[in-house]
């Protein structure tokens, strides 16, 4: 008899499995957005309510997706002990004037702090004038680190823009989540084609733009792209091809969000297991079950996203 | 980039071997499993170094579409090599050899002795996929892909 392994089953450490990137809207955030008159704003219809943003058709918005108590509830059924809320930057909110931005940033971050367990949260950066402070306050408050737009890092004025703040990340030992932004589509469009086309570009232009000039300007930064860095991996041929280098950057993790075993796996053969980490996007998409092995469902729930959250993880695996 | 071959491969742990500050500290004599410490991985190549204790088994695998070479630095390990309708072909490398295999090889390494084993491995391309063999009661030989993860990132270590 010739077993696979032959080694007992040694009894695994109970870890947590953390999803790194889903979407509520705090109960103070839904009412800042309903005060509002012009977009983006939350407007009561006959049929529910419905999201309305600059240049884009109403979306309806079933308010039992951002209900924390059916929200714990599906993270607990999907075996998550950490979910780490995202803010809706297609919204647009970090990109409005500041004046309009600041009380719909401050109904989120005090939304998310007073949400219970497992929920934590991402800061989100006003963009019209970024502000370290604000930023080390909400990373002293427990936020575990800051999201922005794609678009927002897409070149060296980016990081000019945004670089003192990603130093106040570095500073705290926190991570920064990359998260595609707003997407323009054709007027007719369906309904995925922004997130087929416009973020597939938008990410993949912020992960190269990163290597270029984000690397270089804050060394000891851990970086968590959303949706595979729109599959820009599988590019590397092509980049070497065209003269550019692959190096690889254990500072950098993937979310997995809206991917499957395919692209996951294509992924994996391209920079190895131990940068990718679980996001999986919820409410925009439910959460997929990978079948790509237990190893595999461990590396990315458990090990990976804890290096990406704990800058002594990145320095023990490196 | 272009996939290195079993020459290449074998000159690349020969010469890791040689410089134990790049992997000493990364060996555990401590874990009931085999260990796992990827020291590089690029588009062309993947290196570790793997401690071995308690006379740890890999089960007979392939490494799909890598090459691979390994050089022992530590203690021995055993290679088997799978023969149908007979006993596997045995070959025993010590401290100071090395040795290397294409993607059509099927093997299974063990450590069997009482001293551990330290052992530099390097796979190009970088492993992937593996295929794992059993043998079913009535002696049909089936083999699962796996990922590289489950050989080596393997759930117990999370």
């Amino acid at each position: 008899m010739v077993n696979r392994f032959s080694e007992p089953v040694h009894t695994t450490p109970v870890a947590t499995a953390i999803d790194i990137h889903q979407h509520l809207w705090p109960e103070p955030l839904l009412r800042a957005l309903s005060e509002r008159r012009e977009p983006p704003r939350l407007v009561r219809a006959a049929e529910g309510w419905t999201l309305r943003l600059a240049g884009e058709p109403d979306a309806p918005v079933d308010l039992a997706d951002h209900d924390p108590d059916r929200r714990a509830a599906l993270a607990e059924a999907d075996g998550l002990g950490r979910v780490l809320i995202a803010p809706s930057v297609p919204l647009g909110i970090e990109a409005l004037p500041a004046r309009q931005a600041e009380p719909l940033l401050e109904a989120y971050h005090a939304g998310l702090a007073a949400l219970p367990a497992p929920f934590g949260g991402w800061a989100a950066i006003g963009t019209d004038a970024p502000d370290p402070d604000a930023l080390a306050r909400r990373l002293d408050e427990g936020f575990a680190g800051a999201c922005v737009a794609a678009e927002s890092l897409a070149g060296p004025a980016g990081y000019e823009r945004l670089g003192p703040l990603l130093e106040t990340l570095e500073r705290a030992e926190a991570p920064l989540l990359v998260h595609p932004g707003r997407a323009a589509a054709p007027r007719g469009a369906p309904p995925w084609w922004g997130a087929l086309t416009g973020y597939v570009a938008a990410m993949q232009e912020a992960w190269y733009a990163f290597a270029a000039w984000g690397r270089p300007a804050h060394p000891r930064l851990r970086v968590c792209f959303a949706m595979l860095a729109g599959l820009a991996p599988l590019h590397r041929e092509r980049l070497t091809a065209r003269g550019g280098r692959a190096d690889a950057d254990p500072g950098v993790f993937l979310g997995v969000s809206s991917y499957g075993d395919r692209a996951v796996d294509a992924v994996v053969r391209e920079i190895g297991v131990d940068q990718l980490v679980f996001g999986s996007d919820r409410p925009v998409v439910a959460p997929r079950e990978l079948s790509l092995g237990d190893a595999v469902r461990a590396a990315i729930r458990e090990r990976n996203p804890a290096r990406l959250l704990s800058a002594a993880g990145v320095e023990a695996a490196a | 980039m272009s996939a290195l071959d079993r020459a290449a491969l074998r000159d690349l742990v020969t010469r890791i071997a040689a410089e134990p500050e790049r992997w000493r500290g990364l060996v555990r004599h401590d874990t009931p499993e085999r260990h796992f410490e990827q020291l590089w991985r690029d588009d062309t190549v993947d290196v570790w170094v793997i401690t071995w204790t308690n006379g740890n088994d890999t089960g007979f695998h392939d490494h799909d579409v890598s090459s691979g070479a390994v050089a022992v630095v530590e203690g021995e390990l055993i290679e088997e090599r799978l023969v149908m309708g007979g006993a596997p072909r045995r070959l025993h490398h010590v401290a100071g050899e090395t040795f290397d295999f294409d993607a059509s090889h099927v093997h299974r390494m063990r450590q069997d002795s009482a001293a551990p084993a330290v052992s530099i491995h390097a796979y190009s391309p970088p492993l992937w996929r593996m295929g794992a063999y059993s043998v079913e009661p009535d002696g049909t030989l089936r083999r699962e892909s796996i990922s590289y993860a489950e050989e080596l990132r393997p759930v117990a270590a999370a």
